[in-house]
């Protein structure tokens, strides 16, 4: 690890890109109202996403089930401590006894959430509702 | 790992250990009283391993944390304000509508963020101690979900803690960027220089501005009052102590690791950000009809005098900046905390009295209560025989004897305003009570502020055990001088 640092002479390549977003993003801002097609009659067609005589149907926001996000959620967190037991297997080795045990502590602390999610039936897929009519069949 | 770094970890190891057990706790059975009496054996654990952990002290436990007598203190401090906000959440969520058992993990897991945080030495361990504890926070802010307060008060905490750490990351990018190194010591070895090197300073400022989100300074306080006001009362008390008295015990360690009291411009952009910071709290405190807010931009303000001292000791020594940051951060801790838990007695999980009109005879409704608030209410305005006073009197101490003229005529221009508009509290519960009905205090809300509030007084008429404590505190790491 040096501790000499980036020297600033060598940040003129970070400037110059900083300069050329600047412009590339002024271009694209300051050209379309020239380039573009002259809307001088608005119509309810200009409005549509798509202007190509296909005429949408329906709206774009639908209502999900809050449940797809919580399943979403739990999947981003538990692939992510994935990545951290593959970082460990790597070093297998070099990380030792150590290492093993303090995964077993890191796995062990998995497993204990996943017990937590499934009793409070954050796993389970159906509504109370549904769950209340489940309950009444199967009496 | 010897076995002298396990004893010196076994705060944190227990302090987890607990909050899994506490999960599984209520995963097996839900029983909120079952989960209360866990998760105060888990703090009470936790407390029983300060003093093993004590003579191994100061040891460096890997790059990351370092544990010494300065950390432990805190450790220690935050410990007990954790047990009292427990004893808060039982008694305020009472009603026992929802399910609430899962305040007390969520209470664990912040508090171990602010203990990891007290005890970190590497920019690291910094973010991920600020992280636990900052996470931990969003939902306990918005944890009664069926009222929209809260709900407001956590995403605007959320995106704005966010932001403050975005911030923080690209000022630890640029420090190593420029510098190479992460660890607080090696940062300072290179104190003499940072001058010369803007990166690094540009670094350092942005990590200052994170941190003064987290403090609520000044420029960066506007999320303060919506966030007290909206966060259930016990999580209120927590955020005003645990929270900003970790991210302060950490601006200390890392400012004085990294010599930044060598800086010239760093002390001046304090002392300006601790004057704004006293002058807009106070004044603005005099516009609020609702108590937490009154208490949120008191908060802005004190913030303002601790770094008041912070700026004056640090031109003195080094010792007596680490005292009178200590005593007033645990003078402060403990004042909030009766004043908050005043709050939270009156308060459920249904409706939260935070209107002074709520107030109003609360001498006649409930006069212990009304006793406690009061006195809490003083010792934030630094009136003799409270610990409040004691605090002060440190800032005023140390800014007169380092001559810093203009930060002590602002802080003494601030407790005047102060003094008003706590009094203004005071005055409107010793109204003549209306058709008020009696408040029955429940016993857990009754103990934890019966403590407090006798630490307010012994600790204001007997000083010294504190000074003790908070002055034993050895300095932060001790850097290798760069010649």
């Amino acid at each position: 690890m040096s501790s000499a640092g980036v020297p600033h002479t060598d940040l003129w390549p970070l400037l110059l890109y900083f300069e050329l977003v600047l412009v590339v993003v002024g271009t694209m801002l300051a050209l379309p109202p020239f380039l573009g097609e002259r809307r001088t009659r608005r119509t309810p067609a200009t409005e549509q996403p798509y202007e190509s005589g296909i005429v949408a149907v329906g709206s774009s926001q639908l209502r999900f089930s809050v449940r797809f996000y919580l399943i979403a959620i739990f999947f981003v967190i538990f692939d992510l401590e994935a990545v951290f037991i593959f970082a460990w297997a790597i070093a297998f080795r070099e990380s030792g006894w150590p290492g093993y045990i303090e995964i077993l502590i890191f796995i062990g602390v998995l497993v204990a959430t996943l017990v937590y999610l499934w009793r409070i039936g954050a796993l389970d897929w159906r509504t109370p509702r549904q769950r209340g009519i489940e309950a009444t069949i199967h009496q | 790992m010897t076995a002298d770094a396990l004893t010196a970890l076994l705060p944190f190891i227990v302090l987890s250990a607990a909050a899994v057990a506490v999960m599984l706790a209520i995963a097996i059975r839900r029983s909120f009283r079952l989960v209360f009496w866990l998760t105060v054996g888990g703090l009470l654990a936790g407390l029983s391993t300060l003093p093993h952990a004590s003579p191994v002290a100061p040891l460096q436990v890997t790059d990351l944390l370092r544990i010494d007598a300065y950390g432990l203190f805190f450790h220690a401090l935050f410990l007990l304000s954790a047990l009292v906000v427990a004893l808060l959440c039982l008694a305020y969520f009472r009603r026992r509508e929802n399910e609430n058992e899962e305040i007390f993990v969520l209470l664990l897991t912040s508090t171990l963020g602010a203990l990891l945080l007290v005890s970190s030495a590497h920019l690291a361990m910094f973010f991920l101690g600020l992280e636990v504890l900052t996470i931990s926070l969003f939902p306990m802010i918005a944890y009664s979900v069926r009222a929209s307060r809260p709900l407001e008060a956590g995403i605007k905490y959320l995106l704005l803690s966010g932001l403050a750490s975005s911030f923080l990351m690209f000022g630890m990018a640029l420090v190593y960027g420029d510098l190479g190194v992460l660890s607080f010591e090696q940062i300072g070895a290179h104190g003499a220089e940072l001058e010369q090197k803007p990166l690094a300073l540009a670094g350092l400022f942005l990590i200052l501005a994170a941190i003064g989100f987290k403090l609520s300074l000044v420029p960066f306080h506007l999320w303060t009052p919506d966030v007290y006001q909206g966060a259930p009362a016990p999580v209120t008390a927590f955020l005003a102590t645990v929270s900003k008295a970790s991210v302060f015990a950490l601006l200390l360690r890392f400012f004085t690791a990294a010599h930044a009291e060598r800086s010239e411009t760093f002390l001046c952009v304090l002392g300006l950000l601790a004057v704004v910071s006293i002058l807009a709290g106070n004044l603005l405190a005099l516009l609020q009809v609702s108590l937490k807010r009154l208490l949120a931009y008191s908060s802005i303000a004190h913030m303002g005098y601790l770094l008041t001292g912070f700026v004056a000791a640090g031109l003195l020594r080094r010792d007596l900046q680490t005292e009178t940051i200590a005593f007033y951060l645990a003078a402060y801790t403990v004042t909030s905390l009766a004043a908050f838990g005043a709050i939270s007695a009156l308060s459920d999980d249904d409706r939260e009295s935070d209107r002074l009109s709520d107030y109003a005879g609360l001498f006649w409704r409930s006069p212990w209560l009304a006793a406690v608030l009061t006195l809490s209410l003083l010792s934030l305005a630094g009136i003799p025989l409270t610990v409040g006073f004691v605090g002060k009197f440190y800032v005023f101490a140390v800014g007169v004897q380092a001559e810093t003229w203009p930060l002590v005529a602002t802080v003494v221009i601030g407790s005047g305003i102060g003094i008003y508009y706590y009094l203004r509290v005071v005055l409107t519960m010793i109204q003549p009570a209306g058709v008020g009905q009696r408040v029955t205090l429940h016993p857990a809300a009754g103990t934890a502020l019966a403590a407090a509030a006798l630490v307010i007084l012994a600790a204001g008429l007997f000083p010294q055990p504190l000074i003790d404590a908070a002055a034993n505190v050895p300095q932060p790491p001790p850097t290798a001088d760069s010649p």
